[in-house]
């Protein structure tokens, strides 16, 4: 909605899913848990890279509804919070 | 790992509790705004959509629906003393470090490197209670965003749903 105000837009999502059916103008994909999506606490190299990526994505996207996956994997597996 | 599919996870959720389906937002096409000037002379703002107050505010409320309320930060201020209100997302390690949700502060090392002009004077969190009302998002809240960021010269915004 930003975008048709004029502001260009990144969504960083850790739901590749709900992302993929939404289609944003530009998303970067994290498989990250919901909650990490820029990583461990502290853990300033991987935040500012994959925050960096996504705002990369604002120049290099050049049609609407990209979705992007980030290489990043996450230590272990997860599941969906359960509260 | 294979990407959890959230979305048949939540259909299953609602049928089992008994609850009407889901309305979910699918789009076919996107709009598309280029930038207008390279990134590394952009100003940029982000919002949050996980449930952060300013510890001096009232607190969000995760059981809320269809909650429009948009706080407004002051970017240099951040993080300063931040709270997390929400039981949709596991928070722990964001409880301990915002930048896990919320990057400001690498934001600001971006910005003193270079990869971005600089940064919005003010970052926002928002959006965040089970919003069932897309109209309203649409015609009214989304562009009064759009209006406060043409008003601080943003060129582009980092959107972190959670």
């Amino acid at each position: 909605m930003l975008e048709e105000n004029g502001i260009p837009t990144v969504v960083v999502s850790t739901a590749r899913d709900i992302s993929a059916q939404v289609k944003a103008p530009r998303t970067v994909f994290v498989n990250h848990p919901m909650g990490n999506t820029f990583g461990r606490a502290f853990d300033h190299e991987r935040q500012r890279t994959i925050l960096a990526d996504a705002l990369r994505a604002l120049e290099t996207v050049r049609e609407g509804g990209a979705l992007i996956d980030l290489p990043y994997e996450w230590e272990r597996e997860f599941g969906i919070f359960q509260g | 790992m294979e990407a959890i599919r959230y979305v048949e996870r939540l259909n299953s959720h609602y049928r089992s509790q008994g609850f009407q389906p889901y309305q979910w937002t699918i789009n076919h096409d996107a709009p598309l705004t280029p930038l207008s000037r390279p990134l590394n002379q952009c100003r940029i703002a982000m919002l949050t959509s996980g449930g952060v107050s300013r510890c001096d505010a009232q607190p969000f409320n995760p059981q809320a629906r269809n909650d429009l309320r948009l706080d407004v930060f002051e970017s240099e201020a951040l993080p300063g003393c931040l709270v997390i209100n929400d039981d949709y997302y596991d928070h722990r390690d964001a409880d301990r470090d915002i930048n896990c949700i919320f990057p400001v502060e690498r934001l600001r090392e971006l910005s003193a490197q270079g990869v971005i002009g600089s940064i919005s004077p003010h970052h926002y969190s928002g959006f965040m209670g089970r919003i069932y009302t897309r109209s309203t998002v649409v015609n009214e809240a989304a562009p009064a965003l759009a209006r406060r960021l043409q008003e601080d010269r943003v060129d582009a915004a980092a959107l972190v749903p959670a």
